[in-house]
């Protein structure tokens, strides 16, 4: 089976294909100072398109992944829920480590390498986060942090197909980020390949499942739930990348003996 | 007319009231807590959602700076606002607050918090806590106080690092966008959504 075939390889295709048919928003005349200003900050010259594919998935949602993130939710109990959200951010942690590696971020790499470490074996595979209750907290990492860490700007709002609120940085970092992940390139035999679509339709279900009632609430008391989702997706990244820059805990573990400090 | 026995014990309790106010505002933490208890009590407490959402709004008009964060929501569409339309929306934005920050704390009992790091930024200070909620992961939720008039007020929320106030604003100019800057449009669309809140 080719490698090309990854279950997130086709939501990737689809988007790119999506953005060669699209409509441009029009801009305010530019006496309208005030209003020029808006646009630019709002940095959507795509919203026509956007919106559509926001309203198309909308529709998709609401008789797929949100009615199997309710089940999902019905059926297995709090604990059971977040053992299986533990399991799934254990085997993203490859990924995570790769990108706290290029960020020359060694204290986070440390954390992600050790928490793999211990999830995977004393954590039963992960389903247990036993590394976080010793020191190494989870923490985030993808390829559109990175990029952005490098100075790389988010460049203009995209709502695409699938995937959802994203913009040209962060779809090139998720396309870097099927390329890191290890699994990715296991596609040798049909069982392999099963469990890493079983993998990304749990995760989606997950991560459905983690943000019912925050979406319900947008949805139910927002004026305009796309502008809403714009703005939240942009302010949740641009604070995923400040807690990076400001991670400035030491290297030195607490558990290394502290080296003798000398006193005046 | 007050006689002296009566004065000197009031004048020996002025700097102790000073002292309190002080401390007060010396304390943000200790505020979010009493709001928080305020809060979760209520949630938590007997009642049916009308009874706990007016028990809410009271805790809120009075600890959360309302008129102050319903301006900035509004943008440079408040000067385009008729005196009139400018209090409808204030009146309306009380109740979307309401809505808002009720959400964000569940409005099922069993909620509760753990309060975190404070941390000053710029000329507000920032008190963390983390909201836990049955059915729903933990939120790391950031309350942003200011001191408006002399005393302490909420002034935003930063939930999971996005800000309520500034996610509002944009759900407004987004709006407003799409209904040719018309302001009494978004009071009308409030009223709606509000009124369909209420009965959802």
């Amino acid at each position: 089976m080719s490698r090309w075939l990854s279950p997130l390889a086709l939501p990737l295709a689809i988007s790119l294909l999506a953005l060669l048919v699209t409509a441009c928003a029009p801009r305010p005349p530019a006496d309208d100072k005030e209003a020029v200003a808006d646009y630019r900050e709002t940095n959507d010259p795509l919203e026509p398109t956007n919106r559509f594919f926001y309203k198309t998935n909308d529709q998709l949602d609401a008789v797929t992944l949100k009615p199997a993130a309710e089940a999902y939710r019905y059926v297995l109990p709090d604990g059971a829920r977040e053992s299986v959200h533990n399991m799934l951010v254990n085997l993203n942690d490859p990924t995570v480590f790769f990108n706290d590696v290029v960020e020359a971020e060694p204290r986070r790499a440390g954390d992600t390498l050790m928490r793999f470490l211990i999830n995977s074996t004393l954590g039963v595979g992960g389903f247990f986060d036993v590394a976080k209750h010793w020191g190494y907290p989870n923490h985030d990492a993808d390829f559109g942090m990175t990029l952005a860490l490098y100075g790389v700007p988010p460049g203009p709002y995209l709502f695409l197909p699938i995937i959802g609120p994203s913009n040209p940085r962060d779809l090139a970092g998720f396309g870097v980020d099927i390329a890191d992940w290890p699994f990715t390139w296991m596609t040798n035999g049909t069982t392999i390949y099963a469990l890493e679509w079983a993998y990304y339709g749990l995760n989606a279900i997950d991560v459905r499942s983690r943000v019912l009632d925050s979406l319900d609430q947008v949805q139910k008391t927002a004026l305009d739930p796309y502008a809403t989702i714009r703005s939240l997706y942009r302010q949740r990244r641009e604070s995923q990348i400040e807690a990076i820059r400001n991670d400035h805990r030491a290297t030195v573990p607490a558990w290394f003996p502290a080296p003798a400090t000398q006193t005046e | 007319m007050l006689k002296r026995r009566q004065v000197f014990p009031l004048i020996g309790l002025a700097p102790a009231l000073l002292w309190r106010r002080r401390a007060q505002a010396a304390d943000p933490a200790g505020f979010v807590r009493e709001v928080g208890d305020q809060l979760v009590g209520v949630i938590n407490g007997p009642g049916s959602t009308v009874d706990k959402r007016g028990q809410i709004r009271q805790i809120i008009d009075r600890f959360v700076d309302v008129d102050g964060i319903g301006r900035f929501c509004l943008g440079r569409f408040w000067r385009l606002a008729t005196p009139p339309q400018r209090q409808d929306y204030l009146a309306l934005f009380h109740q979307v607050l309401v809505t808002s920050i009720s959400g964000h704390l569940g409005e099922y009992k069993g909620v509760r918090y753990t309060l975190g790091r404070v941390s000053p930024h710029d000329d507000t200070v920032w008190v963390g806590t983390t909201i836990f909620r049955p059915n729903n992961p933990q939120a790391d939720v950031q309350w942003v106080i200011a001191t408006v008039d002399g005393g302490q007020k909420i002034e935003d929320l930063v939930v999971e690092g996005t800000s309520l106030r500034l996610t509002q604003r944009s759900d407004y100019a987004g709006f407003l966008q799409h209904n040719g800057d018309n302001v009494q449009a978004l009071i009308d669309a409030m009223r709606r959504t509000l009124a369909q809140a209420s009965q959802g």
